[in-house]
This record gives structure tokens, sequence and C-alpha cells, in this order.
């Protein structure tokens, strides 16, 4: 252990670990963004985009050279392979925080736009959850740790009743007062982005399954509720 | 066990009939899962095979079954083995001094035991060919190389000759190279066409089995693919053991891997497990380069 083999996967795997705390803070900042009316913080967030994108191609690329120049198999091809599809799922939920930063921005400008509409605590509970499942799925990767996919994917099944829950408070708010249908679409895209990053977050737990495995546990859930079953990951 | 052998030459003697239909495989249940495997019955089956040089053990207890017309793929590091174990289809150690084996290695349909001392080592190379490390075509010409083997089996006729010939070359992916020199000696060739001019002399004799063993190390990339594709497609008519060094080759060519170390099989599984999730850390080790 510890050749040149060791120290690429090694490589690889710190650059991914190293994008995700940097999407984790963009979720982060995105939502202290709109929560607090901060036009500073959501063009922070824009700016720091590229950075997210520059990080998805390089490793993209790291991942690929490895592949044509080692050849790797086993437990070296799973993990190149995980890396390479949770890189995916990690740019994919930086965009989500793009999408929250341009609506709080655009909030910020108008001033007197409201996109809490009654449903602070569901957003802030969303946020924490969803930045929670990024945190432990790369947590997760970095460590090789299989477990945590099942946290991850309860943590899922919160995020998407709080959307639910969310989603009814809104749809009353926009019936019983059409002046605030622009401020409940944009409420719930932010909503919607929010929820969107569990689910990148969820996928990534169940590449590191793979990773860790070999099983390949993306589709268990659709799976299992033809079969009538109800949990997603073990 | 009487039982259980006549139904596992029943299955092998039904796929053998059925199979040039293509992809209608048989499902037959044989005493559980011991006989057939994703549709592929058992060609050879190796059981506690032991294999002494002098006081040297090189074998121990192997238990292996070699699928019908499958790829089968030995790897391990240098020593485990693994040509050793190749080279008891064919009962090549009987040429070396002070060998013994013990155990036995079954060959279906007729379930005769290959390493019994009662079988004719020379019906048993008939029945399954080699091809070595180094191509050795014989000092004569490319038509003699291949017609010699007929010509130990008994065949006399120069037209039926001829036309065996020239199927065995064709099956060898090498008659349009050398069908207008056939006159040409066999050590004319490149080291590539050589290689084939030998798979072609080991299919003249209408081999049940073929051993390859490194078949390509002394080759360049463009004859090594060559001999893997022709590889791949003998599988449709004879069961293929082959030895490689190379993991991307076994990885390629073969439809079972087997790990072999210190004389012992440590991991035997289909070949798109073996190299993705193998079950055993010693084989993680070696087919991912941290062996040693």
């Amino acid at each position: 252990m510890g050749g040149p083999l060791d120290s690429a996967l090694s490589d690889l795997r710190a650059r991914i670990v190293a994008m995700g705390g940097l999407v984790i803070e963009q979720v982060i900042t995105a939502v202290q963004a709109l929560l607090e009316g901060d036009a500073g913080a959501a063009a922070l967030v824009l700016a720091r985009e590229r950075q997210v994108n520059a990080c998805d191609t390089a490793i993209e690329e790291a991942g690929f050279q490895f592949i044509a120049r080692r050849a790797p198999v086993a437990g070296d091809l799973r993990t190149v392979t995980a890396i390479a599809r949770a890189v995916t799922d990690l740019e994919r939920a930086g965009d989500e925080a793009k999408k929250i930063a341009r609506l709080a921005l655009a909030a910020a400008a108008a001033g007197d736009r409201d996109v809490s509409l009654g449903v602070h605590r569901h957003l802030r509970h969303m946020a924490r959850l969803s930045a929670d499942m990024l945190r432990a799925a790369v947590g997760a990767l970095e460590r090789a740790d299989a477990t945590v996919a099942h946290d991850v994917a309860r943590m899922d099944r919160e995020l998407d009743r709080e959307f639910q829950a969310a989603l009814r408070q809104l749809m009353t708010v926009a019936m019983e007062n059409g002046r605030l249908l622009r401020s409940t679409i944009d409420t719930v895209l932010i909503l919607k982005s929010l929820e969107r990053i569990g689910d990148h977050a969820k996928n990534v737990a169940e590449h590191v399954v793979f990773l860790v495995s070999g099983d390949d546990v993306r589709h268990a859930r659709a799976e299992r509720g033809a079969a009538g079953g109800q949990s997603a990951v073990h | 066990m009487a039982t259980q052998t006549i139904e596992v030459n029943e299955v092998a003697s039904a796929m053998r009939g059925s199979h040039a239909g293509g992809t209608d495989r048989l499902r037959v249940a044989v005493e559980g899962e011991r006989a057939v495997a994703g549709g592929a019955a058992v060609k050879a089956r190796a059981s506690g095979l032991n294999f002494f040089y002098g006081g040297t053990q090189a074998l121990k207890g192997l238990d292996m079954e070699i699928r019908d017309r499958q790829v089968t793929a030995l790897i391990g590091p240098s020593g485990c083995g693994k040509s050793t174990f190749l080279r008891c289809f064919n009962r090549m150690h009987d040429l070396t001094p002070h060998t013994r084996y013990e155990g036995s290695i079954h060959l279906y349909p007729d379930d005769i035991d290959l390493i019994a001392k009662d079988v004719d080592p020379i019906e048993v190379r008939m029945r399954i060919g080699m091809v070595f490390q180094k191509p050795n075509p014989f000092p004569k010409t490319i038509f003699e190389n291949v017609a010699y083997g007929l010509r130990v089996r008994g065949m006399r006729s120069k037209a039926l000759i001829e036309e065996e010939v020239e199927k065995a070359l064709r099956d060898a992916a090498i008659w349009d190279e050398v069908k207008d020199r056939l006159n040409d000696s066999g050590l004319s060739l490149s080291g590539g066409q050589q290689q084939r001019l030998c798979i072609a002399r080991a299919l003249a004799t209408n081999p049940e089995m073929l051993l390859f063993d490194e078949p390509t190390s002394a080759l360049d990339p463009i004859a090594t693919a060559r001999i893997e594709e022709l590889i791949t497609a003998l599988r449709e008519r004879v069961t293929v053991l082959i030895v490689t060094h190379n993991m991307q080759q076994a990885a390629r060519v073969s439809d079972y891997t087997a790990f072999m170390y210190l004389g012992e099989l440590i991991e035997f599984d289909v070949t798109s497990r073996l190299f993705t999730n193998p079950g055993r850390k010693a084989t993680e080790d070696y087919i991912t380069g941290r062996y040693g």
C-alpha cells in the first residue's frame, strides 16, 4: 500500500471532499442571503459557482485520466466510478444553490418581496436538513462509510415531508392573495431547490454504498415501491 | 454420484446438440447448481487435485469446474501453480520425471479421469490441445504443420486432409494470409501468425478443449488483439482454459476467472464479478496491483 496508485486515488478523494465542502458552503450562504436579504452574500455564491464548475471539470478529467492510464479494477474501479458519479451530483447541488442565490438577489433588489410567506420555519428546516445531508454524504465519501446512507435516506424522507407541508401552506397563501403569486412561485422554486439538494446528497450517499460494497442501490426505492415496499437504502 | 454423472452427460450432450441454434440455453437442475450455472454445463471438474514435483507440492487440493464452451482464465503470481494446473489437463507432466498426481480431473460428457494411470496421454492430447507462450511451429511447411495431427490420427485421403487443413486455418483466422504460400516454412511467418498457425494445428484434431499458456506474452498489441478475438470466437466450439499474467487480457477474454496463490485456488467466479467486486482481499490486492 501507499504506492502511486493509492496516492492518485487519495488525491481524487481529497479533491471531491474539498468540492463537497465548497458546495455545502454555497448552500448555507445562499440560504443566508435569502433569509437576511443579503445581496452581497448572494453575489458571493454566484461568483463562487465558477469554482464549483472548475472542481467538476478537474475531477472528471483526473478520473478519466486515472481510468485511461491505470486501468483500475475492483475497489479502485468502484472508487473512481463512485467519485465520477458523485462529482455530477455535487455540481448539480451547487447549481441549486446558485438558483437560490439568484432569487435571493432578485428579492433583495425588489426590496419589498418577502419570499418567506409564512413558511419561514419550513424553509429554515429544509435548509438545515439539506446541508446536513450533504455534510453526511461527503463525510461518508471521505471515510468510505456505507452506513451513513441509511441516515441520509431517512433525512431525505423528512425533507420531502417538509417540502410537501410547505407546499400545502403556500397553496393557501396563493389562493387567499393573488398579489403574492410571484413571491409564491419564487418560494416554491427555492423549496424545490432545497429538496433537489437533498436528492443529490442522497445520491452521493448511494454512490458510497456502491464504492464500499459494489451494490447499486440507486433505484432500490422505486423497485421496492413497485413491489409494495417502503424503505430505500439499507 | 452415478446418477448425477449420467445426468451431467445427458445435459452436456443435449447442449452440444442445441448449441448450433445459438441463444437457447438449457437450464437444467442437476443436483442443485453443480452442473449448470448461467446456462453452461460442466466440461471438466478437478477434485481434490494435488500435484508434486518430487517432494515439492505445487497444487494443493484444488476443486474447480470448467464450464463447457466458456473461457476460463487462471491468474495469480508467478509460482502460484496456474501453469502446473493447466498442464495437468493434457498430461504434460507425464514427460517430467518424479512427478505425481493425486485426486482427479473428470472430463465430460464421457466422464473419464484425465489423470488416471490407465488413460492414454496421447488420446488425452488429441482431445485437449495446447498452445504455448512461444509459438512453436514444426520446421515444416505451413500445410504440413496442420496436416501432421491429421495424419497421426490416421487420416490418409489427400483431399480430406486438404479440406481439413483449410478449415483449421480458417478457424484460426490465418487462411487469408497463408493460402497462397502453404508450402512456405511455418517459421517464415511473423510471431503472431506463427501463434495462429499453432492454434490451427491444435484445432485440426477437432479438440474439445484448448489450453493456452500465456499465448500472447511474446506478441505485439496488434497480434495480441487478433489472438484474443480468435479465442473469443473459438469459445463457440471449444472450451478454453487460459493462463495469463495480463489482468486486462483475463478481464477481456474470459467468462470465468480463477485466482490461485501458493498452489491453492483462492477465488473462482464469473469474470464480471471477480474484476469489479472480488470476494477475497487477496484477490483484490493481486488484481489491483497491491500484491506483495
